[in-house]
């Protein structure tokens, strides 16, 4: 085959966006976990992290910037190129989110909301992340169609937490601790909205999945 | 144009080998909707149920295509899928080979230039021609534009002419000048029209060459590889100009070059080997979007 660079810088890029789709994963992990276990070592991990993220980010983003000048890439490869592009702005802005998550691992005291089940969206928002990344891999347009489905699940039960706190803050009179819980319930209303927000950017890496694999923008808005 | 440069083009676009109907690795079935191609208005030209042979080899395959008026319209392809054949058939060009067999219609206007009694004088009046080697006459830039507008009896400046008090010289003159600002080159040769054009640069030689297929006043300009001679900063000005002739004339390019067709035309149609039109469309659309597998492989370069 003709071009064998330029095919071999293709699957390069395909493989450095799923590497890092992967790598933030693993971070988004750690945040979950250290809101969990409050373990600050891990929180303090995933934060400082963010700054290797940032670089991967810049990297291939150069890398894709470098094909489209030199290589000009058409047809499905310009669709790959241009799709992988904004999916790295979307996984860059899940590690943000990661280590907004983990920042507020290090602040959280206490745990006011059992009901508000903080582990079971985080899992939900990241099952579909790991299957937009899988889905891009493979260029399946049908899973990642079927991902961007899952979205609304996901605002249901953020829009139920978020609705179970505000009730209670303004249900209860919590007199000399009204300071305290206040940091604390804002802080989990922005947990709920960090973790609708992750499922938000992978609906996006999904739709540039469909653009990709078959030309078509209808989940692009 | 000369002889020569036809024969020359000739030979080094022709099959070379035999003919076939796999490209690449891929077989597919060209669908009839990938070469419907609709925009508004009437086709200025017509292609229909055209077929090509030389001896036995089938060079242009059953093509239809509708090329509408006041546009680029860029053919690509790879080297011996007929596109230059395609070319010629449109202003009758193949008629010079004699082991061309030529069936179909091409209309312009909704006249078919195939039918007996056609005048292939005016017929390459109205549908003038740019090679891919620069190929003024050896002669004075001002000659170069003017000869085709005496040759067709337009302009009188001959010495029978002046002796009879005919003489058209500030008519040729109108005519030069308006032929070479279409063709962005007035500027560059305004103060030396006398100088012999082979005195000019390649670029500026390949926009006399245009210049002088203006003189005449065609309504279609075909293309064979205007700019493959050229250095880049002399193709971006053969592109520019190509853009803006297109506002006032119908351009049809033969091109190598994919991004100069993706940059240039409106409208693209991809042949591919076996003489085949496979895709024909929004220029937008084939580069981002093809539908045959054959296209987007030949495009992208998984081919070649």
């Amino acid at each position: 085959m003709p071009r064998t660079d330029y095919q071999r810088q293709l699957r390069t890029l395909r493989a450095d966006v799923v590497e890092m789709g992967e790598v933030v994963l693993g971070r988004y992990d750690g945040a979950l976990t250290a809101l969990e276990t409050k373990d600050e070592e891990l929180a303090r991990g995933v934060i400082e992290g963010d700054d290797e993220i940032n670089e991967t980010y810049l990297d291939l983003e150069s890398d894709c910037i470098g094909l489209f000048a030199l290589q000009q890439p058409v047809a499905s490869d310009l669709r790959f190129v241009a799709a992988s592009f904004k999916i790295l702005t979307d996984l860059e802005r899940i590690a943000d989110l990661a280590s907004n998550l983990a920042g507020y691992a290090l602040d959280a005291e206490r745990q006011r909301y059992p009901e508000v089940d903080i582990r079971h969206i985080g899992e939900r928002a990241r099952a579909m992340v790991a299957d937009a990344i899988d889905a891009y891999d493979r260029g399946d347009a049908g899973i990642a169609r079927e991902v961007a489905l899952r979205d609304d699940d996901i605002d249901h039960l953020c829009e139920t937490a978020s609705g179970t706190v505000v009730e209670d803050l303004l249900r209860t009179n919590y007199g000399d601790e009204s300071a305290a819980i206040l940091e604390d319930t804002s802080r989990l209303l922005l947990t709920i909205r960090d973790l609708e927000r992750v499922a938000d950017h992978a609906v996006n890496v999904c739709a540039r999945i469909v653009y990709m694999v078959e030309h078509d923008d209808e989940l692009i808005y | 144009m000369s002889n020569t440069t036809l024969n020359e083009t000739e030979r080094t676009d022709e099959p070379q080998t035999p003919r076939t109907t796999t490209v690449g690795e891929s077989e597919e079935t060209i669908r009839p909707s990938w070469r419907q191609y609709d925009f508004e208005g009437d086709p200025k030209i017509s292609v229909s149920g055209l077929n090509v042979h030389y001896g036995d080899d089938h060079a242009l395959k059953d093509i239809g295509m509708e090329i509408p008026e006041e546009s680029v319209t860029a053919l690509i392809g790879p080297s011996g899928c007929g596109k230059s054949t395609f070319l010629r058939c449109l202003n009758r060009m193949n008629d010079r080979i004699r082991a061309a067999e030529i069936d179909g219609n091409v209309s312009y206007d909704g006249e078919n230039i195939y039918r007996d009694g056609v005048n292939l004088v005016e017929l390459r009046k109205r549908v003038g021609m740019v090679f891919q080697a620069p190929n003024p006459f050896p002669k004075s830039i001002r000659e170069n534009v003017s000869y085709g507008p005496r040759k067709h009896g337009d302009i009188r400046t001959g010495f029978f002419d002046r002796l009879t008090g005919r003489d058209d010289r500030q008519q040729r003159d109108r005519i030069v000048e308006e032929s070479l600002r279409k063709a962005a080159l007035w500027d560059e040769v305004k103060d030396r029209l006398d100088e012999n054009a082979l005195s000019l640069s390649g670029g500026q030689q390949q926009r006399l060459c245009i210049a002088r297929c203006l003189a005449v006043d065609p309504d279609v300009i075909l293309m064979d590889e205007p700019a493959s001679a050229l250095d880049p900063i002399a193709t971006a000005k053969i592109e520019d100009l190509i853009e803006q002739l297109a506002e006032e004339y119908t351009v049809v390019v033969v091109t190598h070059n994919m991004q100069q067709a993706a940059r240039i035309s409106d409208q693209t149609a991809v042949f591919l080997t076996g003489g085949e039109l496979v895709e024909y469309g929004d220029t937008d659309r084939i580069f981002e979007n093809p539908n045959s597998d054959r296209v987007e492989d030949y495009i992208t370069g998984k081919f070649g």
